[in-house]
This record gives C-alpha cells, sequence and structure tokens, in this order.
C-alpha cells in the first residue's frame, strides 16, 4: 500500500485535472457575478440576495407609473413615489444567484426546446446508424460476396477520413438539397457510421458459425438472423457503440453550428451556449455554466443510471 | 415419405477436393451414420445435405426430390450442431420454440406482444407453448424450461438441441457429432436415449461421428467415409465381419486389428511369415497382400501354429484379456484376446503360438481392396488344423 503512493498520486492528480473544469462550471452555476469574478465563496457562494440590475432597469418607472401609483402612497411628491417605486422594483428583482443563474439559463433561451432538440437528434441518429450498422457488419462478419474484402478495406479507410476535411464539401450538397436548417441536415450525415460498422462486425466475427446456421435451420431469413440472433447477442458491443455515438453528437458543436444558421427553433443544446456570449453588460458566467450543467447532466444520469452496462460494453470492445 | 438420396456429390475448397463423388441413398425412417476420421469430409457433407454449404456438382434430392435449389430453410431438414448452437438470449422454451414459430407464424404474429393481442396469434402460441412442452416431456427437460442456456450443463444443453430439432416434423433428422462435448457416461446413456428416439419416431436420420462404437450401437446402415470418398456403406454386422477396404476393417474395430504381411503366389496360395497357409485366393495376382485378423480371430495354439512369439504386455479387462504378442519377423505387435482362465499361459515373456480360424480371416490386396475369393487349401503334410 505504502509502496504504491506514487500510483494513488498520480491518479489522484489526474483525477483533479479531469474533473475541475466540471467543479469550476458547477461552482459558476451557483455563484454571483461578484462572486465569480473575484474568485470568492467556496464552491456554493454565499448565496446572499443579489439585484438583476437588467430586471430592475426594466421596471424602471416612467411618469404613468407614478400617476398609477399615487393612490398607494397618498401625498407624496412625485421624487419619493419614484424611489418607493424602484426600491419595490429592487426587492422584486432581488433573489439568490442560483435561483437567478438557473432561471436565467431556461428564460433567456428556450433551453428545454434545446434539449428536446439535442434528444431527437442524438436519439434519431444513434437509430438509424444502427439499423445501418447491425447489417452491413453482420454481412462483413458472416457472408461470403465478391469484394467483401475490399468493401471491408474500404471502411477502415473511412476511419481514417476526419469529419473537418468533408464538412465543406457536405454543407455543400446540403445545402444544393435545400436541406440546410433543418433537423435532416443534422441527423443524415452521421447515419452512416463506419466506426460502427467496423466495432459490430469485430464483435460478430467471434459469434460462432454454427449459431448462425442453427437460425437458418430454423427458418429465419438473413434480416431475421440480424435482428433476432445477432442484435440481442451483441447487446453489450452495442452499447458501447451508443456511449461513442450519444456523447459525440450530444456535445457535438461543430456541425450544428454549420448547418444550422438562422432558425433557432433547431438549435441543440451546445449551441445554446452561444446565446451567453459575449453579453454587453457585465459577465453571464452564472448563467452560462448553468446552461452546461444543464446540458451535461443528461448524459450523467443516464451514464450512472446505466454504468454497469456500459463499463461491460466498454471492456468487451477494449478487448476484441 | 421422406427418402434422401446423395447423388455423386463433390465439393471443392479452394483448390482442394474435400468431396470426390459421394453417392448414398438412404431409406425412409432409416438410421445411417457417417463415419471417418477427422478431416475426411463428414460435416461438409451433413451441411451439403443440409443446405448450408452448397455443393460443386452433383445432386441431393429428398422424397425423390431435387432440393438443391431450395434454402437451407426450405428444406425442411432439423440439425444438431456439435456445438449445440442455442440462442444464448433465449429461453430453454423459447429455444425450442423457435423453429415452430417461424413457420407457423406470420411476420405480423411475430412481432413483439402481438402473440398475445392478435386472437389468430393468441391461438396458434398455444399450441406452440404445447408442443413445446410435449418435446420436453420427451426429453424429460421440462424443469429446465425457464432457464437460459448458459445456465445448463452440457448433457442438459444437448437435449435442449435435439428437443430444438424435434420439436418439428421435419424430413429427416441431421445429426453431427452430437454426443462429442459429453463425458464418457453421459454418451453412453445419450446415445441409448437418441436410438430409442429413433424408434419412436420413425424418422430418417443421419449421424456424424468418428467414434466407432457409436456408429455400430445405433445404426441401421454404417457409411464409412474416408478422403472425401464412402469406402462402404452397410450394416454394422457386415461392415465388421466383412469389410471392403482394409482402411475400413482398421477403422471399424473394437480393439485394433492386426494387419499381417502375406504373400501370394501365381496360384493364389498364401504364404505367412514364410510358412505356407492352408489358404489360397482366387482371381488375384502375385504380390504382397495384408491378411487382417481381429483379435477374436486369433487363439492359442501349440509349438506348430503359422505365428510365434512372445508376450510382451497384457491389458485384463475382467471379462477378457487381450495380449500383445511380439513377433519376431514383424515390426507391429499382434494382439491376443483370450480368456481370462487362459491367464497362466500367458505371463509376460511366455512363449505362444498363435492360430487363426481361416473363416474370420481378411484378405486384402496391395491397394487395400479386399479379396473374397478365399479356397482352403490343403497341407502337403498335416500340421495344425
Ligand atoms: N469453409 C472451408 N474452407 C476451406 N476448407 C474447408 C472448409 N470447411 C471444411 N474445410 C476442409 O474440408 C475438410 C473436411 O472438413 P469437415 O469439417 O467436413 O471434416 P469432418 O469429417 O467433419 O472432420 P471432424 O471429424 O474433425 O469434424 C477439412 O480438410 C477442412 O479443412
Ligand atoms: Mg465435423
Amino acid at each position: 500500500m505504502t509502496r504504491d503512493w506514487w500510483k494513488h498520486l498520480i491518479l489522484i492528480l489526474g483525477m483533479i485535472v479531469v474533473i475541475a473544469p466540471f467543479y469550476l462550471m458547477v461552482s459558476y452555476s451557483f455563484k454571483s457575478p461578484g462572486e465569480i469574478e473575484r474568485g470568492e465563496g467556496g464552491f456554493f457562494g454565499r448565496q446572499e440576495l443579489m439585484v438583476d440590475e437588467r430586471c430592475v432597469s426594466l421596471r424602471a418607472p416612467d411618469r404613468k407609473d407614478i400617476a398609477a401609483a399615487s393612490q398607494r402612497f397618498p401625498g407624496q411628491t412625485e421624487n419619493a413615489i419614484r424611489t418607493a417605486l424602484i426600491a419595490e422594483a429592487k426587492s422584486a428583482c432581488s433573489m439568490r444567484p442560483v435561483v437567478f443563474n438557473y432561471t436565467k439559463a431556461f428564460s433567456e433561451a428556450p433551453l428545454l426546446r434545446y434539449l428536446l432538440n439535442g434528444i431527437a437528434v442524438t436519439v434519431s441518429i444513434f437509430l438509424i446508424q444502427a439499423v445501418v450498422a447491425l447489417p452491413a457488419a453482420y454481412a462483413l462478419a458472416k457472408l461470403k460476396f465478391w469484394g467483401r474484402e475490399a468493401v471491408f478495406g474500404l471502411v477502415l479507410f473511412c476511419l481514417l477520413i476526419p469529419v473537418h476535411a468533408i464538412a465543406l464539401p457536405l454543407y455543400i450538397i446540403l445545402a444544393k438539397l435545400g436541406l440546410t436548417n433543418t433537423y435532416a441536415a443534422l441527423v443524415v450525415p452521421w447515419t452512416i457510421s463506419v466506426f460502427g460498422i467496423f466495432l459490430m462486425r469485430q464483435f460478430f466475427m467471434t459469434v460462432p458459425d454454427d449459431l448462425i446456421d442453427a437460425a437458418r435451420m430454423d427458418g429465419m431469413g438473413e434480416f431475421a438472423i440480424v435482428w433476432r440472433v445477432m442484435l440481442p447477442t451483441a447487446i453489450p458491443a452495442l452499447l458501447a457503440f451508443a456511449i461513442f455515438s450519444i456523447v459525440a453528437h450530444w456535445n457535438d458543436y461543430f456541425w450544428p453550428r454549420i448547418v444550422v444558421t438562422g432558425n433557432r427553433d433547431l438549435f441543440t443544446p451546445p449551441l445554446g451556449l452561444r446565446e451567453f456570449k459575449g453579453d454587453g453588460d457585465g459577465s453571464y458566467f452564472g448563467p452560462m455554466m448553468a446552461t452546461a450543467t444543464v446540458i451535461v447532466t443528461p448524459l450523467i444520469v443516464a451514464f450512472l443510471l446505466a454504468q454497469k452496462r456500459f463499463i461491460e460494453g466498454i471492456t468487451l470492445s477494449g478487448m476484441k | 415419405m421422406t427418402e434422401l438420396s446423395i447423388v455423386n456429390v463433390t465439393k471443392r475448397f479452394d483448390e482442394t477436393d474435400v468431396l470426390k463423388g459421394v453417392s448414398l441413398d438412404i431409406a425412409d425412417g432409416e438410421f445411417v451414420s457417417l463415419v471417418g476420421p477427422s478431416g475426411c469430409g463428414k460435416s461438409t457433407l451433413l451441411r451439403i445435405i443440409a443446405g448450408l454449404e452448397a455443393q460443386t456438382s452433383g445432386d441431393i434430392r429428398i422424397a425423390g426430390q431435387s432440393v438443391v435449389d431450395r434454402r437451407a430453410a426450405d428444406r425442411n431438414l432439423s440439425m444438431v450442431f456439435q456445438s449445440y448452437a442455442l440462442y444464448p438470449h433465449l429461453s430453454v422454451a423459447d429455444n425450442i420454440a423457435v423453429p415452430l414459430k417461424m413457420r407457423r407464424l406470420s411476420r405480423l404474429q411475430r412481432l413483439p406482444l402481438a402473440a398475445r393481442l392478435l386472437p389468430s396469434g393468441r391461438a396458434a402460441s398455444r399450441k406452440i407453448e404445447y408442443d413445446v412442452h410435449q418435446a420436453a416431456k420427451m426429453l424429460e427437460i421440462e424443469h429446465l424450461l425457464n432457464r437460459k442456456p448458459g445456465q445448463l450443463s452440457g448433457g442438459q444443453r444437448q437435449r435442449v438441441a435435439l428437443g430444438r430439432a424435434l420439436v418439428r416434423e421435419p424430413a429427416a433428422f441431421l445429426l453431427d457429432e452430437p454426443l462429442s462435448n459429453l463425458d464418457a457416461k453421459l454418451r453412453v446413456q445419450t446415445r441409448a436415449e437418441i436410438a430409442q428416439l429413433h424408434r419412436r419416431l420413425r424418422a430418417t436420420f443421419v449421424y456424424v461421428t468418428h467414434d466407432q462404437v457409436e456408429a455400430m450401437t445405433m445404426s441401421d446402415r454404417i457409411a464409412v467415409m474416408m478422403g472425401g470418398r464412402i469406402l462402404q456403406c452397410a450394416t454394422p454386422e457386415t461392415i465388421y465381419e466383412d469389410p471392403d477396404h482394409i482402411d475400413v476393417a482398421e477403422f471399424i474395430c473394437a480393439h485394433k486389428i492386426n494387419i499381417l504381411p502375406v504373400e501370394i503366389a501365381d496360384d493364389g496360395q498364401l504364404h505367412l511369415l514364410d510358412r505356407r497357409l492352408e489358404l489360397s485366393v482366387v482371381g488375384a495376382g502375385r504380390g504382397v497382400g495384408s491378411l487382417g485378423l481381429r483379435p477374436e480371430a486369433l487363439r492359442l495354439a501349440g509349438e506348430n501354429a503359422p505365428i510365434r512369439g512372445h508376450v510382451v504386455h497384457r491389458e485384463n479387462l475382467g471379462a477378457e484379456l487381450f495380449v500383445q504378442v511380439e513377433v519376431a519377423a514383424l515390426k507391429e505387435r499382434v494382439t491376443l484376446r483370450a480368456n481370462p482362465e487362459q491367464r497362466r499361459a500367458l505371463q509376460l515373456g511366455s512363449p505362444v503360438g498363435l492360430e487363426f480360424d481361416p473363416a474370420k480371416a481378411l484378405l486384402f490386396d496391395p491397394h487395400g481392396k479386399r479379396l473374397r475369393q478365399l479356397r482352403p487349401t490343403f497341407a502337403a503334410k498335416p500340421e495344425v488344423a
């Protein structure tokens, strides 16, 4: 134990490096702008009441408000009424920093809509990827046909192509088809995952041939074999692939930024973060970090729920 | 009627001819074993019959109809695999039900829940459930129906695989070494059960094995395959007592057969170890043939016996005693089956003389083909009978 202290030290250091940004993100999402700027208040901040200046300036009383309020403050001068109204507005606009940050996150941008967009996009990408990759991987692993090696060579070759290299041609194709600013633009380019095909093919290679022959004897066609025999035996591998696919596309900022230009209804969660960039009056780090926290939470919750099976899937894909 | 015909089937993988023209007719309800050493093409032949592999040339007929252009699923054959090949994600009951579901239910009825929601599906699935139970009862695996294959022992898995094959009524059963993963005791037991099952179902069985005991005990006929050919196909008795080829005689034996070189003279007279035998053969040329003598064809004889040597090894099996005798002029030892009462005379090192029953002697020509035309010849001076 004591001899291994340096291993633990390295692990702890590594953990700190990995955790630090998350720690900062969550912590900032709790704090008031002042605390963030001055770097004080510990993890949760002091949670003192703060005043939202923007809210106050929006509620600044004009002449009509003062006239309307004169009944409530009988026998007072206009100025006195004004200061009273401003004080009222201030107390109405003051709240705890957490509440401020998170309400801002949801009110400043339609974050809920972005989250639903994110779910719709990532889930459809993954489902279509699976529908394409499973039969393709089955054919590459278990069927004999002319040119199989060549096709598999192409799959390997495609693994080497970086996404960013083909982004522009893809964009042009989509633009020519008039598909930019649609859900299709977010989903379609990702539906054929060579990585998925490769991963599932490697897994299917380990499925014994006898099992497939038995299925044929039992009266299954080739597609029935894919869905009724290969898919259920490949659940761990498919889960491993699901992690890669869903995490990658949920967090993707690059591609949605390119194909969704005007229409905010199509924004995915990472694009939501842009709503807070470079706001004129002071830094909006608090709400921004609150948004970021909201965005990563679904992934973390999903991971915790399915942790055991995920780890199974990862180690398995690592072995093969 | 579901007789099965294999007509001149050949199979070539890349550059090697695995099957070199195999023909075999199997009658309705017959139990035929395919035996042969590893790699002789048994599994390949079975898979061609099943439709899992395409033959290079030749024809497969089921009930008189050629099935070469039918898929495996449409040939109505059941197959049991050496590895059992159970669906790991399905329970035993579901495993057995798969062939019925794929055949009796429509695509719609097979959808999850549809079996419960559609009235027609409900009736069909109740019938399937009943049939699965019947099959499970026959194989005594009813108590395992809810388990997954991973929770079963080898013998239990083997039964489930059998159940999945016999739950529907196929034209024929194809079994590829179904017992090779079982331990010796279970193998003997299951062997008897499969034979019983065959008698009960009266179905056509093609049974691949490389274990000749299995073949001898279970089959109506045995087809001995070697090097991509069927050397002989006959009843177990015929194969044992009257083999066509030296390889068949050597392969099918409880104890290794003794092969002794014999000289065939011009007139057909046989000489063993430079001694004239009271046997001659008709219609064979001059040359060196082989005389096959099973251990039980040999018996102890006196000083004048044609084969003489001394005991080098004994195996006492209780009911019988096997003795290996070293003969000076032979490279290989000669094995003799003796009665345990003869133990005294067969001490290690003691000299023995052996003679054989001419009726049980198997003579083969230099190429290994059997020479059947043996005649007794009488010795010039009477030696030992
Ligand atoms: N798909 C294939 N491609 C190339 N050669 C093959 C293929 N399948 C079988 N063979 C070859 O064909 C020959 C016969 O194989 P087969 O499996 O029929 O033997 P077997 O008699 O069943 O042997 P065993 O008793 O070991 O199961 C072997 O030499 C094998 O290497
Ligand atoms: Mg085999």
